[in-house]
């Protein structure tokens, strides 16, 4: 919880988890992104990156109900907290303050 | 293909994964199984088995650690707190055990002691593993023997000739000469001996003065320790340079000082001199052919050593153009040669290493007893725990954590017993270390530490083994619901334990026995003369040059029944010569005489019987007259020898008498064949003291050597002390072996007291029953002690062959031996029979006397 920064991947996972809002889990979250990114990533990657924001407090987590499709075990949802979504707000800014910096260049 | 993922791979997770995250990444991943299952099962399982590798990374594992920590940490409280309550409960059980398990630790530790530094002597030197001493392997008429004496020079053809060898060294280890050195009044006897110049870089004694290069270069240097140098001159600085007279007859310079002989070092000597100066004195030093000093050689790294003893060999035979092919030199390992100094025939036969080992099976022997006490009073007592056990169990117990119970219960009483055992040590270690002759300390360093760690564990282990696995078997319904009988297995075990306890009891004490009755044999025997009231002088300064004199002045004091010098000292081996020729000996033959000068009277004084003849004779012109032992006569295949002559070295002899056969040698050696001739190197004066009359002809003699020999402290020893000293590892092993049988028999006894006690207790009832019906106190006493028969008498049967072939192996050592009498057995069987009723009756019979009423009233 000492550390605040946030990692590119990790910014991107908590991104989906804030799109998805409160139904976010492990697979929903691989999906959108392999969709988004149009490539393979592993699911342990997600889940490193979910277990890292929830230590640092930018998402929280809840248990959802049972279902069929994954051998009787429970979903995990994940959800943004006040602070991450600062982090993200933070991030956005600081990323479009230094992005209107760029002057016009031709890259002709 | 089923809709499962790959179950190996699901069980590696579920083993590593943390369990708060487990099913949320077994859900997904089961989730993105099944969808890829779609596409390709194969690729879909490959997938999961590769995902659960990622998730192999520390974030996920699971913590092993924190969880097992105070999770142990709370059982094996409880498990001490457990095993205190046992102790205070059943006190008697743990102070049996305590006590045996203590002084049966105590008696390792001892052994520890003794046998660690056994293994140490000679280890110091630097160069250990490339030192070696050179032997010889000598033919003789009986078989070859070894000898550790080498020729003077071969040392510095060694170091000439062979590219192989660093340095080498003669000196004179096996003999250290006792001699007087004087600094202007001060006279001093020590102990020397003499070595060549390179000395110091094989051997690591070492220097506070002097370049170890140096010190030994020059003939007129002599080395002293630093206990000498305070002896001579009261300090042990600025001597270097200074001067000593050696014998009062030569000037040496001291050249360096000498740290104290480390006690590790099997030889111990005051000072040394240069082996030049030896030589200059002994020119038969300077030949091949005359074996006397040693010979040791630094090897270079790398050295084959097979190869360097047939071309020391070679060397041999080439120096003394063959004449001396009954001669075989090799080398061997310094550092081995202490514990491995026996050889039989030629071949290395053990030595010292012998004893190391029996004393270390005797030290595991004795606890491994003290543990089966423990281990039997645990399995007799398990019905009273057979209820906790079924009650853990019942609340979820697994057997492997019934089984570190126990195994930390055996542990916490095998550490309370060690810390007993050490106060012991400490308290019994003088009485010890004069009983095996040697100054042991208990060093505290890491590996005596860890070495006792090491023993807890192991005795703990070995002790509470069997009670853990055998109680923590139970099942918990049987248990609860009382059923359990005593097992016929478990009664079987307890028994043979006791069996094995016993047996080992009965062996120490038959070789105990033994040991001491070939003892006591070789100590009264009849050896051929008389050792008893015997002073023996060494003649030096004025006594050696007119010895004559000197032992007619001696005749005349009081209580002196008779004086004579010999060449020999008549305990052991002093120098022997094939240089006797007699009509039909085979020219090969190499057999050595033993060589005994002797002075007139000596056959007289020492009261060694003749066959035949007569001894030399003031009467006679005895110079060229020679005297036999028996076995030489025989030896020789002379018939009616008196009159005939043989050569001795050349010289026509006649030979004159032939005593009876006599040990001059220890019992290990049969009577080897000897000679007397006239002779005037007798350096030991021997005087023939009445009895009772030691003190008053000792202080008289002092008196009068001071006048007569000025400078020269007197010095004596008694004959038979020097004799007994021949069986100073006999001695040893018989005192020890005493205590430690005693300390055997006492553990067992304790064993068996408990046990004894325990079904006493349990039979109260029975007991108790059987009297009101009119059984009578004998009946009941018989009834119990029965069992305990039964067992003893079985532990008899299989100890006696045992002790047998253990008894007749050890006396194998001695040429001379007494005979196995069939009573040493019966009596060591009975005696363990008696002491095991004794221990058994005195329960039994206050168990038997018990009134019915007490025992009947309360159900």
């Amino acid at each position: 919880m000492k550390d605040h920064s946030l990692g590119e991947f990790e910014e991107l996972v908590l991104l989906v988890v804030a799109a998805h809002h409160d139904e976010a889990y492990g697979v929903s979250i691989l999906e959108s992104l392999e969709e988004h990114l149009k490539k393979k990533v592993n699911i342990s990657a997600i889940h490193v990156a979910l277990k890292r924001m929830e230590d640092k407090g930018f998402v929280r987590s809840r248990f959802g109900g049972i279902t069929e499709d994954r051998g009787g075990r429970r979903k995990k949802f994940y959800s943004i907290t006040a602070l991450g979504k600062r982090m993200l707000d933070q991030q956005f800014s600081l990323r479009t303050i230094l992005y209107k910096q760029i002057p016009k260049i031709s890259f002709s | 293909m089923k809709p499962y993922p790959p179950k190996n791979a699901l069980k590696f997770l579920r083993w590593f994964c943390r369990e708060d995250y487990l099913e949320e990444i077994e859900g997904d991943l089961t989730e993105v199984f099944r969808k890829n299952l779609a596409t390709s099962p194969r690729l879909a399982r490959r997938k999961f088995t590769w995902s659960v590798i990622r998730y192999f990374r520390p974030e996920f594992i699971k913590s092993f650690k924190p969880n097992y920590h105070t999770y142990t940490f709370a059982m094996f409280h409880h498990n001490l707190l457990i095993a205190y309550r046992n102790f205070i409960r059943y006190k008697s059980s743990f102070f049996i055990n305590l006590i045996g398990l203590s002084t049966g630790l105590a008696c390792a530790l001892f052994i520890y002691l003794w046998v660690n530094d056994e293994l140490q002597v000679d280890k110091f030197h630097t160069h250990g593993d490339r030192l070696y001493q050179v032997k010889e392997n000598v033919e003789q008429d009986g078989g070859m023997i070894t000898r550790i004496t080498t020729a003077g020079p071969t040392a510095e053809a060694l170091a000439n000739e062979m590219p192989e060898v660093e340095y080498a060294v003669t000196n004179t280890f096996d003999r250290i000469f006792n001699e007087v050195l004087s600094v202007e009044d001060n006279d001093i006897k020590a102990e020397g001996l003499y070595a060549s110049s390179d000395f110091f870089k094989l051997f690591s004694y070492d220097l506070l003065e002097g370049d170890k290069n140096q010190v030994l270069s020059d003939k007129k240097s002599i080395v002293i320790t630093e206990d000498l140098a305070t002896r001579l001159f009261g300090t042990t600085e600025n001597i270097v340079g200074k001067t000593i007279e050696w014998q009062h007859k030569k000037q040496y310079l001291v050249s360096g000082v000498l740290k104290n002989i480390p006690a590790l070092s099997s030889v111990k000597f005051d000072f040394i001199l240069t082996f030049e100066a030896f030589k200059d004195d002994n020119d038969w030093a300077l030949s091949w052919f005359n074996t006397a000093p040693q010979t040791f050689v630094l090897l270079k790294e790398g050295s084959d050593i097979e190869l360097l003893n047939k071309k020391i060999a070679e060397l041999l035979r080439t120096k003394t153009e063959g004449k001396a092919s009954h001669r075989t030199p090799f080398i061997t390992l310094y550092a081995d040669s202490y514990l491995y100094g026996k050889y039989e025939n030629g071949k290395q036969a053990g030595g010292r290493i012998e004893y190391v080992r029996l004393f270390s099976i005797i030290a595991i022997f004795i606890v491994l007893i003290a543990c089966i006490n423990f281990m039997n009073l645990s399995t007799a007592r398990a019905t009273r725990r057979i209820k906790e056990v079924g009650m853990k169990k019942a609340i979820g117990a697994r057997r492997s954590s019934l089984i570190l119970q126990y195994l930390s219960e055996s542990s916490a009483i095998v550490l309370v017993s060690l810390l007993f055992a050490i106060g012991l040590v400490f308290l019994f270690l003088p009485q010890f270390n004069t009983i095996v002759g040697k100054h042991l300390i208990v060093n505290i360093n890491s590996s005596l530490i860890l070495g006792l760690v090491g023993v807890v564990a192991v005795t703990g282990l070995v002790a509470g083994s069997y009670p853990a696995l055998y109680l923590s078997k139970f099942s918990p319904v049987i248990v609860l619901k009382g059923k359990r009988n005593s097992l016929m297995g478990e009664v079987w075990a307890r028994k043979g334990l006791v069996i094995f306890q016993f047996s080992l009891s009965i062996i120490l004490i038959v070789s105990v026995w033994v040991v001491y009755k070939q003892i006591q044999f070789v100590q009264n025997q009849n050896l051929g003369y008389n050792k008893d009231n015997i002073l023996i002088l060494g003649s030096e300064g004025k006594v050696s040059e007119q010895k004559e004199t000197f032992i007619s002045e001696i005749e005349q004091l009081p209580g002196v029944k008779a004086v004579s010098s010999s060449g020999h000292d008549m305990t052991g081996h002093n120098g022997g010569t094939y240089g006797i020729e007699w009509p039909g000996k085979n020219s090969e033959d190499r057999t050595e005489f033993e060589r005994m000068p002797a002075n007139y009277g000596l056959i007289e004084m020492l009261g060694i019987e003749m066959k035949e003849g007569r001894t030399f004779s003031r009467d006679y012109y005895d110079s060229a007259s020679i005297i036999f032992n028996e076995a030489a006569i025989k030896f020789m295949g002379l018939t009616d020898p008196i009159g005939k002559t043989v050569k001795l070295w050349g010289m026509q002899m006649q030979i004159i008498g032939v005593t009876k056969d006599f040990h001059f040698d220890s019992f290990h050696e049969k009577v080897k064949p000897a000679f007397f001739w006239k002779a005037p190197y007798t350096g030991n004066i021997m005087i023939k003291i009445e009895a009772g009359k030691e003190q008053q002809v000792i202080a008289q003699l002092e008196k009068f050597y001071h006048t007569f020999n000025p400078g020269f402290p007197l010095e004596y020893r008694f004959l038979d002390t020097d004799y007994q000293s021949l069986y100073a590892a006999e001695q040893r092993v018989s005192t020890l072996s005493k205590y430690f049988a005693g300390l055997a028999i006492i553990i067992s006894c304790l064993g068996l007291f408990g046990l004894a006690s325990f079904t006493a207790e349990r039979r109260m009832k029975e007991i108790g029953i059987r009297k009101v019906l009119g059984s009578s106190d004998f009946a009941i006493v018989q009834l119990l002690t029965s069992d305990y028969s039964k067992m003893v008498i079985m532990a008899i049967v299989i100890a006696l062959p045992i002790s047998y072939f253990v008894a007749k192996s050890w006396l194998s050592n001695f040429a001379f031996k007494i005979d196995l009498e069939w009573w040493y057995f019966v009596g060591a069987g009975l005696s363990a029979l008696l002491i095991a009723w004794f221990t058994v009756g005195l329960l039994t019979v206050k168990a038997s006397r018990i009134n019915p009423t007490e025992c009947l009233r309360s159900e």
